[in-house]
């Protein structure tokens, strides 16, 4: 020790009076039990009085999160009874991982959104609670108000756990003045017909010509979702499958897979789309009009629309002879709760019917409507270019089901470890394809924790 | 300390390029501060355009400021930060102080070896423990309550030592002339060894203060409800909805980081001094 | 890197020489002393055994179970964790990480906390300023740290390119490439942590007498002399001790990794410690996780073993 802390070296000064009674003072503190062991204690909101406080996660920014913050504010002010106080978490990995542990520690959320085909990570698992069918339907929600996949989505084991607000496919955007100049517009104004793998190339080859850059944008890099859904675009659309039993190894096609990778490698040659794009390049590239064709996600609707671009949008053409298109759903679902609270959750069927028929603001955003009245609505026909993409819905195709799989997931990593090197370097696409599937048996082999 | 400050330094070749030298770092060092600040102060389209600017294109704007404060989140966050570091650092001081004292100063069954235990469990790093920690509070149902935060963080064994170390330099004879006037233990460790520890006390509570208010791996897993997160767990975790706000961020950072700058230049010569005794104690 | 706290822990871990060396009683125990020893360490052990003990022991239990999040498979599964863990290329691959962040972070922390030292304490004037801002990063939580150097990295925004570009380097997307990813971690750190080890060796300096280096000024050496000569052997012990503070704190880093890249991309920038964070709260497996968990234990037990042997035959030496 050094000479400056030689006890009674010291003297005055903060007492030691003071250092005891405020250690005392917290020990036995009765005023620190109650404070520690009850709720938030600071939280200013404008809640009505008497009004039952909702939390309500999810994890949409941007043009979805301002969408949605002004659905929320919408439902809050059409029913004085609750006040839903939404929080947004980093969306992936981050988002669903405090939400399975909120689950689990059993102080969830009232309610959150999930994307359906992450259904099979938590609800065998008893992270979320049933949708009461009966109940949906006093609030005027039931079966006949979705489209059948979409729907379906939401079921896991026989149970309703998800209520799907939106389907969002992977669709196609083009710019119509390029497109118009390139002669690749039909009688009705949109993009002709397109079934082949070798019309596609050609429509972007004429679009290429216009631009004098590309044709068409796909970003990737270091994108495991954009891999993901191209992908598994096509290889449905080959008449594909891919099942995912644990215990068991994958059962996929292999051919269909290199056929359906092999001619996305054709599509990054430098020429027709560029061999290294990442997302916010592709974005840019197709905004700047450097480019025909853009392969992305309806969610990317309002930003073409906020820079003021003259483009149309429509489901992946079918290429390979199966209609198919991949898609996922923000859907609600309802966190368990260790100590339920039946006035919120009452409340909570409220707030989603009421969202539910709300969602034409939605639609604006870009995603699908779930419920078939918006869709149905003269309104939702004369909204562009939704519209021209609506009958994406018919063949839609979610992640094959496994507790692994689903937006976000370590699936979609997964497939990006394996095959980002297929897209970018041009290597074996079945020797791609086949590291993936040993990464997905490795997974399945071993037991599933939620199952 | 030293005899070297105060003087007057002649102005020689080598203090010019050492003071440069010591320029340069100190601009590196609290260039991010600087530049965190002046994003601060533009508003959202300035801080996201480009090329980098120093000065604000749209002139200064305390928007982000408003926007974060008056999101409430700050305050709550604030709050519980206070909260938690508080009753820990009270928590750890008291139980360690108590528990050092005992192993300096009396003699009980077991006491070698409860020592022994207690030091050896230094090198378990708290990070191994994030599993059983978590699944023993989801059994205590303390999952997302602010005593599921406070009580893993109590228990510092290092603590123990180095007061332990230091009630151990305390001569003796002060105790025992108060023994013999029959004061208990107690009112001797109240009233005799606490006041003369008192600088080695303030040197832990700071540093447990610190490292109680900066913690982040455990609040994070233990907090999923936003009003009970801490600051540094809740600007990590909550996003906005319009997406990343860069001004805002950086305003949120600095209201963030402010707390313990100002605890720092309240009680600088404590830190500084705790630094260099605790942390080179025996040497 | 790890609170302060910690820092402390090692610290003393780093300096406790006999553990069981507990001190100046020596006296007959006295009736009643037990009683009151008890009383005083009573409640320190409560907590101690039902926030370390129990976890400690309880952690190894679940590793060789399949406990899941969930509740689910809380069988035992014998040594099969343990197995599976031997030949997982992710733990390997995060343990990989872990040691080169260690190595590229140890060295600049060492060498520019010791530069600011020595030249702080040449006397210059600005003795407050220069504390102050090699000191102040240290203060701030995990978080603001990312969030300033997310913000300074942006490859199009950032200041950082801004700079570089400004002497006509192309933009770095620092924390996206792989290649430097880890670098940009390593950058972060040091800004944020160098001020504590900065501090130490001042201490140390000051705490070198004077007069050696009148002698060595009466003998004829000049400074830069005096600072080999002098400076540097004096300041071994110090030099040894931040060596073990900062491997030791290092070997556990999580906060700014994950809150940085998140691991990423591609896992380059993955620690063993967000490994297990993965494992057991993203995956769900609390029984694998805690057998890695224990695994990354024996590491750290055996580095701190290694370097305790290390440090002490240094001593004997002195």
């Amino acid at each position: 020790m050094t000479n400056d802390t030689v006890p009674g070296a010291s003297s005055g000064g903060l007492s030691r009076r003071t250092m005891i009674v405020g250690a005392a003072a917290v020990l036995g503190g009765g005023w620190l039990m109650t404070g520690l062991t009850g709720c938030a204690p600071v939280g200013a909101l404008a809640a009505a009085p008497g009004a039952t406080q909702l939390s309500f996660w999810h994890l949409l920014t941007g043009g979805d999160g301002i969408k949605m913050a002004g659905l929320v504010a919408a439902s809050n002010a059409a029913n004085p009874s609750f006040f839903a106080k939404q929080t947004i978490l980093t969306w992936g990995t981050p988002y669903y991982t405090k939400l399975a542990m909120a689950s689990a520690g059993g102080r969830a959320p009232d309610v959150a959104i999930m994307h359906a085909s992450r259904l099979p990570g938590y609800a065998p698992g008893g992270l979320l609670d049933e949708w009461d069918i009966g109940r949906l339907a006093q609030h005027g929600v039931t079966e006949a108000n979705f489209p059948p996949a979409i729907w379906n989505s939401g079921f896991s084991e026989g149970r309703l756990y998800s209520i799907a607000l939106d389907a969002h496919p992977f669709i196609l955007m083009y710019n119509t003045a390029i497109a118009r100049d390139a002669g690749v517009l039909g009688a009705d104004g949109q993009l002709q017909q397109i079934d082949t793998p070798q019309q596609f190339l050609e429509v972007a080859r004429k679009m290429q010509a216009v631009t004098g850059r590309r044709g068409l944008s796909y970003g990737y890099l270091g994108d495991g979702a954009q891999m993901w859904r191209l992908f598994y675009t096509f290889y449905r659309q080959l008449g594909a499958s891919m099942t995912l039993e644990p215990g068991m190894p994958a059962q996929v096609d292999e051919d269909a897979a290199t056929t359906a990778l092999e001619f996305i490698q054709e599509l990054l040659d430098g020429t027709i789309a560029t061999a290294a794009g990442d997302y916010a390049t592709a974005v840019a590239e197709f905004v700047n009009g450097e480019s025909g064709m853009f392969f992305t996600g309806v969610w990317e609707l309002p930003t073409m629309q906020a820079a003021g671009l003259s483009f149309d949008a429509i489901a992946i053409p079918t290429l390979f002879g199966t209609p198919a298109t991949y898609a996922d759903s923000h859907a609600f679902v309802l966190p368990r709760q260790a100590n339920l609270d039946s006035v919120a959750r009452e409340d909570v069927y409220a707030f989603v019917a009421g969202i539910l028929k709300d969602s034409f603001a939605w639609a604006e955003a870009g995603h699908i409507p779930a419920y078939l009245p918006v869709v149905n609505s003269p309104a939702y026909a004369e909204l562009l270019p939704q519209a021209h993409y609506a009958d994406a819905v018919e063949n839609l195709n979610y992640d094959p089901q496994a507790w692994f799989t689903g937006s976000g997931s370590d699936f979609q990593t997964f497939f990006a470890e394996s095959l980002q090197s297929v897209l970018l370097d041009k290597t074996d696409a079945r020797a791609g394809f086949q590291a993936f599937v040993r990464r997905l048996n490795v997974l399945l082999s071993k037991p599933n924790p939620v199952g | 300390m030293t005899a070297i400050q105060g003087r007057r330094k002649p102005i020689t070749i080598g203090n010019v390029v050492a003071f440069a030298i010591l320029g340069v770092l100190a601009i590196g060092w609290l260039l991010p501060f600087a530049w965190a600040f002046v994003t601060s102060l533009k508003t959202e389209t300035d801080a996201g355009s480009t090329p980098v600017s120093w000065l604000p294109k749209d002139g200064f704007s305390f928007d982000a400021y408003a926007r974060v404060l008056g999101d409430g989140n700050m305050l709550t966050w604030t709050f519980n930060s206070l909260l938690t570091s508080v009753t820990i650092t009270a928590l750890t001081v008291g139980l360690s102080a108590l528990a050092a004292y005992a192993f300096s100063r009396l003699d009980f069954s077991g006491r070698k070896w409860l020592f022994a235990i207690i030091i050896g469990s230094i090198i378990i790093p708290p990070q191994v423990l994030i599993i059983p920690l978590f699944y023993q509070m989801l059994a205590m149902d303390l999952v997302d309550t602010y005593w599921g935060i406070i009580l893993p963080q109590v228990i510092a064994p290092a603590m123990v030592f180095i007061l332990k170390k230091f009630f151990d330099q305390i001569p003796i004879e002060l105790e025992e002339a108060a023994r013999m006037d029959g004061a208990s233990r107690l009112r001797v460790f109240m009233t005799i060894v606490l006041p003369l520890s008192r600088p080695i006390l303030a040197a832990v509570s700071i540093f447990v203060f610190i490292g109680a208010w900066n913690n982040f791996l455990w609040p994070f897993i233990i907090t999923n409800d936003t009003a009970l997160m801490t600051l540094p767990v809740g600007l990590q975790t909550v996003q906005s909805a319009f997406g990343v706000q860069y001004a805002q961020d950086m305003a949120m950072a600095l209201l963030a980081a402010l707390p313990l700058i100002v605890v720092f230049l309240i009680f600088q010569r404590q830190i500084i001094r705790g630094i260099a005794t605790t942390g080179l104690g025996g040497q | 890197m790890t609170t302060t706290v910690r820092n402390a822990e090692l610290r003393a871990q780093a300096v406790s020489a006999a553990p069981s060396a507990v001190g100046p009683v020596t006296r007959k125990r006295k009736p009643g002393e037990n009683l009151t020893g008890w009383a005083f360490i009573g409640p320190f052990m409560v907590f101690f055994i039902l926030f370390l003990a129990v976890p400690i022991l309880w952690g190894l239990y679940l590793s060789f179970t399949g406990q899941t999040l969930t509740g689910r498979g809380g069988g035992l599964v014998g040594i099969a964790n343990y197995q599976e863990a031997l030949v997982d290329p992710d733990m390997w691959r995060s343990m990989g990480n872990t040691l080169w962040f260690v190595l590229l972070s140890t060295v600049p922390l060492v060498v520019i906390a010791l530069a600011m030292a020595v030249l702080v304490n040449m006397g210059l004037p600005g003795q407050w300023l220069w504390r102050l801002s090699y000191f102040m990063p240290f203060l701030l939580a995990s978080s603001v740290v990312s969030l300033f150097w997310i913000w300074l990295f942006n490859p199009q925004l950032g200041l950082i390119n801004a700079i570089t570009g400004f002497f006509g380097a192309e933009p770095i997307a620092w924390l996206q490439d792989p290649k430097y990813a880890m670098l940009g971690i390593v950058i972060a750190t040091v800004w944020w942590t160098v001020g504590f080890n900065f501090l130490l060796y001042l201490a140390a300096l000051q705490n070198i007498p004077e007069q050696q280096y009148e002698a060595a000024a009466l003998d004829g050496a000049g400074k830069w002399r005096q600072l080999i000569s002098i400076t540097i052997p004096n300041l071994a012990p110090t030099t040894v001790l931040i060596l073990v503070l900062q491997v030791l704190a290092s070997l556990k880093v999580f906060d700014q990794i994950y809150q940085m890249t998140a691991g990423g991309p591609g896992g380059t920038t993955r620690s063993t410690v967000q490994y297990i964070f993965e494992v057991g709260f993203t995956g769900y497996r609390f029984g694998y996780s805690s057998a890695i968990s224990y695994i990354f234990f024996a590491l750290i037990v055996i580095i701190s073993i290694g370097q305790f042997a290390v440090t002490s035959r240094k001593g004997v030496k002195k």
